[in-house]
């Protein structure tokens, strides 16, 4: 079918929960350059087993759940429900009065479930027997409870879904909002990515993997995308949400938006369980699906954002891909990974609302700790300070354990916002 | 009081159910404190794990429609089997 403006998806809101705090705290600090990755303090389940970490803002559940059911969920679908409130708050719509509770739909993505909660039962189990577990377990920690819990706190009736696909999850929410838009399936997707990861087994099997950034004194300078001292990514949490509606629907509502979604690429590396192929043929293969879909051509992208967490070969396959699919046009390029964290499955969806906020604001934000670019990552870097640049179309990459490759295409409004 | 109704209120308590005017009249159901049937299950637990008394899965479906006061009753109908077992 040939897609017209009619099935076209806009970003109408936004709701984060990051290191950086809500979108407006988000969008102040990783324009201008400022950490949010700190030292866990004394009391947090990470203190001593993690020098560094992108710690989210505690959320009371009780502002997003009924206080019976309030200290039995797993913090992901907290701040993932938190993060799906600001968004529809943003977007002013309250499901049932401004869209149709049946052509909306939720599809948030994870990667642990809930596995505080889990961890939690279990020491508890091995200590106190029995009686200790808690029967509400599962209705906290499956992963489809972000979802679910969004839907029925919302009144949501139409598609839900949940998304597992590690850290590129939020990438594929996104895009298959942009699906189920253009399918006609929906005229409202709340979509993203929720992952509450700061808890003693994940920090340990992460740091016994010698995956994590390690020996920074300042743990604000140790997560350093495409910089020639990265030494591994730094753990994070949070939710990103957005609300993607079909742009006839926003237009209708008077509500622009920040930006529109138009096009979507996913290729598979069938390659390792945790490395990326080393020339990033997985990666550049989504991005130019992704171009394809959008109809639009290499050089005409302004800006990507990318995945880039800080890990030697993972940075360096994605600027060869990057490379690879740009030739001689150089596109600007900054990882907001820097200043959060990996925020893992809430990455991909927290760096679209990036992605849709750079191209509002036509202002680029820094790559935080880019003090030496790597020459194994040699891109048109945005470092030290935002860009301004009327930016009119980009691409927002995510990467993922297992191969999975997912990207995004955003774009201003013909028209302008 | 009885100790298991005075139990039972602070259990629920403890579990964010508002118990302020509830005593051993007050009903599990909805017209009471409105236990769902992960709430029975959980109250079921701590009151196992207090009294050292056991609930089968049928006896769930019952406590829903108890009052407090009759749920009292009951564990300590169970309690004097525990305590007149032999050992």
């Amino acid at each position: 079918m040939r897609r017209t403006a009619r099935d076209g998806a806009s970003v109408t809101g936004i709701g984060l929960v990051t290191p950086l705090g809500d979108t407006a705290g988000f969008l102040a600090a990783a324009w201008e350059g400022r950490s949010g990755v700190r030292r866990p303090p004394d009391g947090h389940p990470v203190a001593g087993l993690l020098d560094a970490a992108g710690i989210a803002p505690d959320i009371d559940p009780s502002t997003v759940l009924p206080k019976t059911e309030a200290r039995r969920v797993d913090r992901f679908v907290v701040l993932a429900m938190s993060a799906a409130d600001a968004a529809l708050r943003d977007a002013g719509i309250a499901i049932g009065q401004d869209a149709d509770p049946a052509r909306t739909a939720v599809v948030l993505a994870n990667s642990f479930g809930g596995l505080t909660m889990f961890e939690g039962e279990a020491v508890a189990r091995h200590r106190q027997g029995r009686t200790a577990v808690t029967p509400y377990l599962l209705a906290g920690m499956l992963p489809n409870m972000a979802t679910a819990r969004i839907a029925i706190r919302h009144g949501v009736r139409g598609f839900t879904s949940t998304i597992s696909t590690a850290c590129a999850s939020g990438g594929y929410a996104v895009a298959e909002a942009l699906r189920l838009v253009r399918e006609g399936v929906a005229d409202v997707v709340v979509c993203g990515g929720a992952d509450a990861p700061l808890l003693p087994t994940v920090a340990t099997t992460f740091s016994n993997a010698r995956a994590l950034a390690s020996g920074w004194t300042d743990p604000a300078e140790a997560s350093r995308p495409f910089d020639r001292r990265r030494n591994g990514f730094v753990l994070g949490e949070g939710a990103g949400v957005l609300v993607v509606e079909r742009r006839a629907h926003a237009t209708a509502r008077g509500r622009p938006g920040y930006a529109d979604v138009i096009g979507w690429g996913v290729a598979t590396d069938a390659y390792h369980p945790t490395a990326p192929l080393p020339d990033g043929a997985g990666a550049a293969e989504s991005m130019r699906r992704a171009l394809a879909d959008a109809g639009i051509a290499p050089a005409d992208v302004d800006y990507v954002n990318a995945h880039a967490t800080g890990t030697k070969l993972g940075d360096a396959a994605e600027a060869r891909a990057l490379r690879a699919v740009f030739g001689g046009h150089a596109p600007a390029v900054s990882s907001i990974k820097g200043a959060t964290g990996h925020l893992l499955a809430a990455a991909g969806a927290v760096e679209a609302a990036a992605t849709a906020l750079a191209l509002r604001h036509g202002m680029l934000p820094p790559t935080h700790n880019l003090d030496d670019p790597d020459p194994e990552c040699d891109l048109d870097h945005v470092r030290k300070a935002a860009r301004p640049v009327a930016a009119r179309t980009a691409l927002s990459t995510s990467f993922a354990f297992g191969g999975h490759n997912a990207c995004l295409v955003l774009a201003t409004h013909p028209g302008g916002p | 009081m009885s100790d298991v109704v005075a139990f039972t209120i602070e259990a629920l308590r403890q579990m964010n159910f508002d118990v302020d005017d509830a005593d051993s009249g007050t009903v599990f159901g909805p017209a009471g404190v409105d236990l769902d049937s992960l709430a029975v299950a959980e109250l079921a637990l701590r009151v196992e794990d207090a009294y050292g008394v056991k609930f089968g899965e049928e006896d769930m479906e019952r406590f829903t429609v108890m009052t407090l006061g009759e749920f009292a009753v009951e564990v300590d109908a169970r309690l004097r089997l525990v305590d007149g077992a032999p050992a």
